[in-house]
């Protein structure tokens, strides 16, 4: 959708809308984890989380940490016509990450010049602070 | 024979125009519609004994108004056991035909009416329109907080989809000019002026590879249709738009747990509907593929079967879609030209299909149009939708 210009101040960054059963994860990301869910009954890891597994409906969900490592899916460099609250971050990077363990997530690609973003390049979590109760999981590329 | 093969038909269509009209309320548009589908049809506005409309984005109050039975009484309809809303954004007018058609083979429903309208045109302010669509079917907890929007969604589609299979910007540009030809033939079209593939390039970039003129834009607008039995279908006109085949695939809510955004869940849906249907792609006269983004139109013409994994850029960039073309496809304009008008998105291209295959659309009817498919989703392409119509049962 397109914007025309005459924009009004950016509101303050969204921040999740939290269910009961993910405080761990934002707890995780808190202190510089990357928590993911894993069944117990079929073996599957579970992202975003859940309150039953989404394979075999099993209750019988642990929390495990992540490699925090997995590649971009897909990505894409927002040049303009950006939300309100995103406004003053053109450019950002909006990528799909697939991690290592097979689950994928939304999130940005951060310290990664927007020329060399690539399918399937591999990256790294990195947290980033968005107020004293979110920290977003974020990636940057691997260094070799 | 598969027994929904066209039990049900669309006998009658209206539309109003898309445009920006600040001066004309939402409900204008839904009883302007209405009350042309029904005249379309050739029926008593109290043969009408179920109304379905659909949900309007702009205003969660003129929504409650519809679903509380407002047009219904503004059109003054005697004989409605029932009004409910069918809602599933962009593909809400293919499950509310599904709903009719299944109420009308039980016997619960004689004459069903369909309604959308909103007024995302002139509802709301543009950037009102992208802030309404970065929450709207995005997940708030986790793809809302790291500036998701319809731009970025469609973007990474079209990210994805160009690296597995080497589709490029000129063919993804070829779409939005396939469609300004047909649009350019469509009076109810907002942007009819013809346009360039250099033009679509030049544009603005909104989040790569996407480009200003490869989104669409909302407008305000409306339409409506008649849905009956066969039997009295057959009645009412010779050519009905019988209901032959419905497919449909729900993938995903948030966009980042769909498992591959190069293809949804289209193929599934195309293969129910053309089994049911009892024809095949090769019979298909004309297709009215989502396009609210040029991404989708080329995974749905490819996953519906229409054309083989990277071949359709090839044809929307030689001309297959495009008016005389091998195939013609979404010949309203679509959301791309026409105008996206929220859940009317493809309420547009259910009608268009209707359309075709009753014989009456005009300056752009597709000769000896027989069978037409049509496309929708909703939300972030959270679902794969097809139908197939036809103006006679194979």
């Amino acid at each position: 959708m397109q914007a025309n210009p005459g924009t009004p101040a950016p509101p303050a960054k969204p921040r999740p809308v939290v269910n009961p059963w993910s405080r761990p994860f934002w707890e995780g990301t808190r202190q510089g984890k990357l928590l993911i869910q894993k069944c117990g009954a079929c073996g599957h890891h579970v992202f975003y989380p859940r309150l039953s597994c989404p394979d075999c409906f099993a209750e019988d969900l642990a929390w495990v940490q992540s490699s925090g490592r997995g590649t971009v899916y897909s990505h894409t460099v927002v040049m303009s016509n950006a939300p309100s609250a995103f406004a003053a971050d053109v450019p950002y990077v909006v990528a799909v990450i697939r991690l290592d363990e097979g689950v994928q997530m939304l999130s940005n690609v951060v310290d990664c010049d927007p020329e060399h973003l690539a399918c399937d390049m591999p990256v790294e979590v990195v947290f980033e602070k968005l107020d004293d109760e979110f920290t977003l999981p974020k990636f940057r590329p691997v260094r070799p | 024979m598969s027994k929904s093969r066209g039990r049900s038909a669309i006998v009658g269509i209206g539309e109003v125009p898309t445009g920006r009209f600040p001066e004309t309320s939402a409900i204008a548009f839904a009883v302007e519609s209405a009350r042309q589908a029904i005249l379309d049809a050739g029926i008593g506005k109290d043969d009408i004994d179920v109304v379905i409309p659909t949900g309007s984005l702009f205003s969660n109050q003129f929504s409650n108004e519809l679903a509380t039975c407002r047009l219904v009484e503004e059109l003054g309809l005697r004989n409605v056991r029932r009004n409910f809303q069918v809602f599933s954004g962009g593909s809400s007018s293919s499950n509310a035909l599904q709903v009719a058609g299944a109420m009308i083979a039980a016997g619960e429903a004689s004459h069903v009416l369909f309604v959308h309208t909103d007024k995302l045109g002139t509802g709301v302010t543009a950037q009102g329109g992208i802030d309404l669509f970065s929450t709207a079917g995005i997940s708030a907890e986790w793809e809302v907080p790291f500036g998701q929007h319809y731009s970025t969604v469609a973007a990474l589609a079209t990210t994805r989809y160009k690296h597995e299979t080497g589709c490029t910007d000129e063919m993804l540009s070829a779409v939005c000019v396939s469609n300004r030809k047909w649009a350019e033939l469509n009076p109810h079209a907002f942007f009819r002026k013809p346009l360039t593939i250099d033009e679509v390039m030049a544009s603005k970039m909104l989040a790569t590879p996407l480009r200003a003129k490869q989104s669409n834009m909302l407008f305000d607008g409306g339409g409506a249709f008649v849905v009956t039995s066969a039997e009295r279908a057959r009645d009412l006109t010779d050519k009905p738009a019988f209901v032959l085949g419905e497919g449909g695939a729900v993938t995903h809510f948030a966009y980042s747990q769909e498992p591959d955004l190069t293809r949804f869940g289209w193929a599934q849906a195309a293969r129910q509907a053309f089994e049911q249907a009892g024809v095949t792609p090769a019979d298909i006269d004309v297709a009215e593929i989502y396009d609210s983004y040029p991404i989708y139109q080329i995974i749905g013409l490819e996953e519906c079967g229409l054309y083989p994994r990277g071949e359709a850029g090839p044809a929307v960039l030689r001309g297959d879609t495009w008016p005389d073309g091998r195939l013609p496809t979404t010949t309203d304009g679509g959301m791309l030209s026409k105008g996206h008008i929220g859940a009317g998105g493809s309420v547009s291209l259910m009608i268009e299909a209707a359309r075709q295959v009753m014989g009456k659309a005009g300056g752009r009817q597709v000769p000896n149009c027989r069978f037409a498919i049509e496309t929708a989703t909703g939300g972030t392409y959270m679902d794969a939708q097809v139908t197939i119509l036809g103006n006679e049962i194979p």
